[in-house]
């Protein structure tokens, strides 16, 4: 059966591998995406003036959309579109007057009917982590893995139900399923420093640092994550910041569907994956 | 030089408080803090100070005011705060609204302050501003966040 | 029953006019002695110059239309938009690239929208607005281009943009970057072209010149139409 997708603006091309890769990775196990016929941008960041409504329209008007679909669920990998359009959700069903004002701007009516959910929920509850341990054709022995969640997956808590709001395990559930090792990761759910890139690098690059160093620590040969933006700042940023060089090795930052696709064995094109990162992670491997 | 303030307050009487102290005013003042409930919803006057959100906070090392003494200020009714560098560092990362010991959101009251200044029409980040390598090279779910965010 | 009204009430800029039923806009605003100096192109709906937003008595919601081609109704407040002042990038086609990086360094703005649906409302094209600008704000030039295609650059969407953005202009450049880069070659173009430096049809144009208008007149009418 096939399940409704929001990819999401940055998916379209600047995180084109995530998209490719969640689509190879989900169809690989049987479940397969149907990108939504019609979507704008979700908004990217919800809304917290108890007033501002206007914030939530886009969201509201992509939940709405997905419902007309009839299959009651609808999947999206991007954390930031996943946080957006949870709380949205969760404010259609828990919060009255948001879901008055909502409808008012909607063309259809809409009351929280859709079920959202990302990959991992969906390969934990549609495919089951046991489940997939036996079709991974290649078991990733011996790779350490520091799974990053960044801030907007499992906060708040509450609203996103994503486990444990600085430490949910989902990710690491999965990574062991693959053969992997996940290592302990305090910093899993810190933030990256996020949007501030824009308006502080500094403090983009430090916060981006330290999150680098903390994997570091642990022995993580790879960081996965399933935020473009997470990624961004992580690969780019701490380049000279912290006097590391570009010339010094770095951890590769990969999306958790890349890696599945690894184990998979999915080819590497279709996983958006260039050989360096393949080459980085057989190293860490030797 | 100490500047009296001369508005009316109850009974008439005019406020002698020195309205230049910190920059505040019991009158006005208490309209920000009124405000900041109104928006974010939240009861500035539960914080207990305990300083769990500044330990949480990703802007670290880089705010001048953490979000404890940002409570503190909205408490006192501080007017300075909405001038303040540290209420756009905030990467809305949540860290402080899930320790918080007395249930406060604080991004919300973060955002509160962010957003009396963006309806005014101050804003940190403009997009002419943005070097055009960064624009284009970014994912641009960072623009259409740091725009809602930072930008009116 | 009541007798078919010959005159409609409109009020233009609040000034209430007494108009002939069944009239454009344009022609009613005319009857009622406005001259058009702006605002008033082609008279037949394609040249976008004669935006105009109106309210019905009685319903608060903001519609609009082309003066040239909506006709007046009893009660109707309205004003023209003749032209409302929009951000113009100036670049040479020629050089751009037809990546979301071009449209995101000439429009930054495009990634402030708010997904309001606005300017879908208003589109007197009745084009997918604010999917044309979702399309751009993802990179999708060829989807913007031609969910674009039939905008008459009126205006009336920018005046209603929360996000400031002005969505003619961005699919123009969509338009512009499909076209010039994008869009694949047309062969029998490349080859006649040739064919014409070549000189092919040199003689037959020639043997045009000098006929007489009669001549040209006959020839016009007897020429083949297709169908
Ligand atoms: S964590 Fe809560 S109670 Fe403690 S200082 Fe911060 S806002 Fe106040
Ligand atoms: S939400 Fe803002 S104030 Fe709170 S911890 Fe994160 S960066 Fe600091
Ligand atoms: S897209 Fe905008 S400018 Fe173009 S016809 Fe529609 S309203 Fe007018
Ligand atoms: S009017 Fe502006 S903000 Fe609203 S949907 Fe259209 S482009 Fe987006
Ligand atoms: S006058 Fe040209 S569209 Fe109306």
């Amino acid at each position: 059966m096939s399940i409704p997708y929001f990819p999401g603006c940055t998916l379209h091309v600047k995180a084109k591998d995530l998209d490719d890769s969640t689509r190879a990775a989900l169809a690989a196990l049987g479940l397969e995406l149907t990108e939504l016929p019609e979507w704008t941008c979700c908004g990217a960041v919800f809304p917290l003036a108890q007033d501002n409504y206007m914030g939530m329209v886009a969201a509201a008007r992509i939940l709405a959309n997905a419902a007309k679909l009839g299959d009651g669920r609808l999947v999206t990998v991007c954390s930031f579109c996943y946080h957006v359009l949870k709380r949205v959700n969760f404010a259609f069903r828990n919060r009255t007057e948001a879901r008055n004002k909502l409808n008012e701007y909607l063309e259809e009516h809409y009351n929280g009917e859709v079920t959202l959910l990302h990959p991992l929920e969906l390969i934990r509850d549609d495919v089951g982590f046991d489940v997939l341990q036996d079709r991974v054709y290649r078991r990733l022995k011996g790779l350490k893995v520091a799974c990053y969640y960044g801030c907007t997956l499992s906060r708040p808590a509450e609203e996103m139900g994503f486990g444990e709001p600085e430490n949910p395990t989902i990710m690491e559930e999965l990574v062991a399923a693959l053969g992997a090792e996940p290592v302990g990761f305090s910093w899993k759910t810190k933030c990256c420093g996020s949007y501030q890139v824009l308006n502080n690098a500094a403090l983009a690059a430090d916060r981006a640092q330290a999150v680098l160093e903390a994997a570091s620590r642990q022995g993580a040969h790879v960081i996965i994550t399933s935020c473009p933006l997470c990624r961004y700042n992580l690969e780019r940023l701490p380049v000279g910041a912290a006097g590391k060089g570009e010339s010094e090795a770095r951890l590769p930052v990969l999306y958790f569907t890349q890696l599945l696709g690894i184990a998979l064995q999915l080819p590497a094109t279709t996983l958006g994956l260039d050989s360096h990162y393949l080459d980085a992670l057989k190293e860490a491997r030797a | 030089m100490v500047v009296t303030c001369t508005v009316k307050v109850a009974g008439n009487t005019p406020c002698t408080n020195d309205a230049e102290e910190r920059g505040r005013c019991v009158v006005t003042g208490a309209e920000m803090t009124r405000e900041v409930k109104a928006i974010s919803g939240q009861n500035p006057y539960l914080c207990m100070q305990c300083g769990l959100c500044s330990a949480s906070c990703t802007g670290v090392g880089f705010m001048d005011l953490l979000p404890r003494k940002v409570m503190r200020l909205v408490q006192l009714g501080d007017k300075k705060l909405l001038e303040n560098r540290a209420i756009w560092l905030c990467s809305t990362c949540l860290t402080c609204t899930a320790r918080c010991p007395r249930g406060l959101d604080v991004s919300r009251v973060m955002e509160a302050l962010r957003v009396i200044n963006l309806r005014k029409g101050t804003e940190v980040l403009a997009p002419e501003g943005i070097p055009e390598e960064l624009l284009t090279e970014i994912p641009q779910m960072a623009l259409t966040s740091g725009f809602r965010k930072l930008s009116s | 029953m009541t007798a078919e009204k010959k005159t409609v009430s409109i009020y233009v800029m609040g000034k209430q006019s007494e108009v002939p039923y069944g009239v454009t806009i344009m022609k009613a605003m005319e009857y009622a002695g406005y001259r058009f100096i702006r605002g008033c192109g082609c008279r037949g709906g394609f040249c976008g110059a004669c935006g105009t937003v109106y309210r019905k008595p009685g319903n608060f919601r903001l519609k609009v239309g082309l003066a040239c081609a909506t006709m007046v109704e009893d009660g109707m407040h309205l004003t023209q938009i003749p032209f409302y002042p929009a951000n113009k990038a100036v670049y040479n086609l020629e050089a751009l690239e037809p990546t979301l990086g071009t449209l995101l360094k000439y429009y930054p703005e495009i990634t402030r929208c708010l997904g309001c649906n606005q300017c879908t409302r208003i589109c007197p094209q009745e084009l997918p607005v604010m999917n044309y600008i979702a399309t751009a704000q993802r990179g999708d030039i060829e989807a913007t281009a031609h969910q674009s295609f039939d905008c008459i650059m009126c205006g009336l969407c920018a005046s209603r943009c929360p996000a400031e953005i002005v969505q003619y202009n961005v699919g123009i450049l969509a338009r512009r970057l499909y076209g010039r880069h994008i869009a694949p070659r047309a062969k029998h173009l490349a080859e006649r072209v040739d064919e014409i430096r070549a000189g092919k049809f040199d003689a037959e144009l020639d043997r045009l010149m000098q006929m007489s208008k009669e001549e040209l007149q006959k020839l016009y009418n007897a020429r083949d139409i297709e169908q």
